[in-house]
């Protein structure tokens, strides 16, 4: 009892002083601030302001005084005059003093300041003015989801293009080898008019020579016009390459026959020496090799796709769907020679489809009952905590009692699609004891090992 | 209340030997944002020594900066508002006056205030003026007796101690900026008189409508308290009241007390949850019901094995 007696005594020099302003509900202060400046208080018409929670906690602590025509108010009179609903209610004020008493920074959530989810999006840099004055700010150069992902998309058709033209990108030293398009520029030129170039691609119909665009439908490489220096193999005839076309060559750069001569000195020409039984084998690995390009249909096939679909054919015919499970309504969920992944499977298997808590949440309408107060700021980082650009905060308070309902589902989603990215905790008073809670995302583990 | 009434029969007889007792304390509850809170010293503890123990929930003036022990106002339950409204031993005060009652009594007041100030800066600066020169005494004697000068000494150290008090008469000032200014807690002024008690008693403001729930929970709280138990609020356990034996700063909670009415069917899995919950911090948990014959009847729950 007897230190629920003690009163509250300060020095005149630490105390700073304050008028109540009751129209416009703020404290401004008459005399220069203190330390709690750098995490509270706002600046307006030139002076120097607190909202009416800060200052009752500032009065509680013995650092601020405030006038209300020209009395001081005694921390009672603070209570009934800045607690009301249109400032803080009570709850609300317990919540705050707790944190504030733990050392927290707290300040009022205003959601007009958050960004909304298509500025999140974008990767907006936030600005906030809190103070009247604005700060630059270094505008952020990272890619949006959308541009990075289109990148990705074009990096394997430049790849495929500087795969063709092996000799053009590889080693300085190289020359590029003949352009294929010289010999066969008849076709290959004519056939596409894009830009002016030449493509590698053939059309449908071999030897027509109108402009077709090759990108689309199926187009097929002129490999016998692709021809690749092969200075390996011992029987070649040429000792030098021919120059390349000067159409594909940039600008002024012009280049003269390139001599292979001394590459062929630097290749290891050598016949391997190998022993009878080696011999043997490798005559046989050559033998019994079928090549797979002898067989008809798979030279038919133009890519990859359709090569699979044959191989896909080839392999369902032999064996054949049992009838009475796959000519009724109700069909088995899955093909059982088809491979398919387990994950992919337990999806296909999954009655209930899990679902994450902010789907459908911008939907949802606000309401006076359930929202957000506070933001709360970590008190390690008052050191070099700016009021004008506080940075993401820790979480963000919702004040209710127990005496109020418990918040269902469609308001926690409120809650957290207003929140952003940053954890909404619940503080619930009860009389005095405050309680919190959050509510987390949970992802049931699927025993998969893919 | 009976008991009052008794005393006061007996003291018609023995008027002339004996005074009537003084009439119970009445407590000044102010609303704020419609909770009724206590600000006054006397008021808490009269209240405490009627056995309501409420909570505090302001910043304890000498350590501000902690959870652990906090201080005025002290916040009551609304079964203890409405228990001292119904002995009569709570009133509530008026709010502060928003034209501070005419520009004279403002005046008056503002004169109080700058008369009270002065008077506080002299015993400072008096009280200041002594402490220093008590610092400066045992800093000196100190120095003094360490030395090793022994009669002829002292008659010049005493000579310049004296000349250095003189020096500090002269030259002392308390600065205004160290002069210590209190922050009332509550407010000062308005005592009342009896008039006035029943003047505040009208003027009590009638808050939400009170359901049957809220009913059977005052009905449990009045009984408990009578038979001499301390209540207070128990949501973090899941029930109503916890109730202690004696003063909570003395003594753990032996019950959790869950109020329901008797027509009201209860679903086992809460019966379950609520045994979980007492088990688990070692309470005993307390269903109770106002009966019909206004008598309250208790089920407890206890955890046992199989037998």
């Amino acid at each position: 009892m007897r230190r629920i007696l003690s009163v509250l005594f300060s020095c005149r020099g630490n105390l700073v002083k304050a008028t109540w302003l009751q129209s416009e509900q703020i404290v401004e202060l008459q005399s220069p601030a203190g330390k709690f400046w750098q995490t509270m208080g706002f600046s307006a018409n030139g002076k120097q302001n607190l909202l009416p929670e800060e200052a009752l906690y500032l009065m509680e602590c013995g650092n601020l005084q405030v006038f209300y025509q020209n009395l001081p108010l005694s921390i009672q009179d603070g209570y009934e005059k800045f607690l009301s609903s249109s400032t803080v209610s009570l709850q609300q004020y317990q919540v705050f003093a707790h944190l504030k008493r733990l050392g927290y920074v707290v300040h009022r959530f205003d959601p007009s300041l958050e960004p909304s989810s298509y500025a999140r999006q974008l990767n907006l840099p936030q600005s906030r003015d809190r103070a009247v004055k604005q700060l630059k700010r270094k505008r952020s150069a990272s890619p949006t989801a959308t541009s990075s992902h289109t990148e990705v998309q074009e990096t394997p058709t430049a790849d495929r293009m500087e795969e063709d033209e092996c000799g053009r990108d590889g080693e300085e030293d190289k020359k590029p080898p003949e352009s294929p398009l010289t010999a066969s520029a008849g076709t290959a030129a004519a056939s596409s008019d894009e830009g002016g170039g030449r493509t590698w691609w053939m059309t449908d119909d071999l030897g027509e020579r109108s402009d077709h665009k090759p990108a689309s439908g199926r187009s097929r490489w002129h490999f016998s016009s692709i021809p690749f220096p092969d200075l390996g193999s011992r029987g070649s005839s040429s000792s030098c390459l021919v120059p390349p076309d000067s159409s594909l060559l940039p600008g002024s750069v012009a280049v003269g026959v390139c001599d292979i001569a001394p590459w062929r000195r630097r290749i290891n020409l050598r016949e391997v020496k190998m022993s009878s039984k080696e011999r043997r084998r490798e005559e046989d690995k050559r033998r019994r090799r079928w090549d797979i390009n002898r067989d008809r249909e798979v030279r038919r096939c133009r890519n990859w796709a359709e090569y699979r679909e044959l191989l896909a054919r080839r392999e369902g015919r032999p064996k054949g769907r049992p009838a009475h499970l796959w000519n009724r309504e109700v069909t088995p969920l899955h093909d059982p020679r088809q491979p398919i992944p387990t994950k992919e499977l337990l999806d296909k298997l999954s009655v209930i489809k899990s679902t994450h808590l902010l789907e459908e949440a911008s939907s949802i309408k606000g309401s006076d009952e359930w929202r957000i107060c506070f933001n709360v700021y970590q008190p390690d980082t008052v050191a070099d905590f700016k009021k004008s650009n506080p940075g993401k905060p820790y979480s963000r308070m919702c004040v209710c009692s127990f005496d109020g309902p418990v918040p269902d589902l469609r308001a926690i989603k409120l809650l957290t699609y207003q929140s952003g990215d940053v954890p909404v905790v619940l503080a619930v008073v009860d009389h005095g004891d405050i309680s919190f809670y959050t509510f987390k995302d949970f992802h049931l583990p699927t025993d998969v090992f893919s | 209340m009976r008991a009052c009434s008794q005393v006061q029969v007996m003291d018609d007889d023995f008027s002339s030997r004996r005074e009537s007792p003084p009439p119970p304390h009445v407590v000044g509850v102010s609303l704020c944002d419609s909770a009724p809170l206590l600000w006054r010293v006397e008021d808490l503890r009269s209240v405490r020594a009627q056995g309501l123990v409420g909570a505090l929930l302001g910043s304890l003036p000498r350590t501000p900066r902690q959870n652990g022990r906090l201080g005025r106002p002290l916040l009551l339950l609304p079964e203890e508002e409405r228990l001292l409204r119904e002995r009569q031993t709570a009133a509530a005060l008026p709010a502060r006056r928003q034209d501070g009652g005419g520009a004279e009594l403002v005046v008056q007041v503002e004169q109080q205030q700058e008369e009270e100030q002065q008077r506080s800066y002299e015993e400072q600066s008096i009280l200041a003026l002594e402490d220093r020169k008590s610092a400066l005494l045992r800093a000196m004697t100190s120095s003094h007796s360490g030395g090793p000068g022994s009669g002829t000494g002292t008659e010049a150290s005493d000579e310049a101690l004296r000349g250095r008090l003189e020096d500090l008469d002269r030259s002392f000032t308390f600065p205004q900026s160290a002069l210590a200014v209190q922050l009332s807690t509550a407010r000062a002024g308005l005592s009342y008189c009896p008039e006035a008690r029943a003047f505040l008693q009208a003027d009590w403001p009638i808050r939400e409508q009170h359901d049957r729930s809220w009913d059977a929970r005052y009905q449990v709280f009045r009984d408990l308290r009578g038979r001499g138990f301390y209540l207070t609020s128990a949501g973090k356990f899941g029930g109503d009241f916890l109730v202690y034996p004696g003063d909570p700063l003395r003594f753990h909670a032996h019950f959790i007390a869950i109020c329901s009415s008797l027509d009201e069917s209860v679903c086992v899995l809460d019966v379950l949850s609520a045994a979980r919950l007492g088990s688990n911090v070692k309470k005993t948990v307390l269903l109770c019901s106002p009966g019909t014959d206004g008598r309250i009847l208790y089920t407890s729950l206890q955890w046992s094995g199989m037998v």
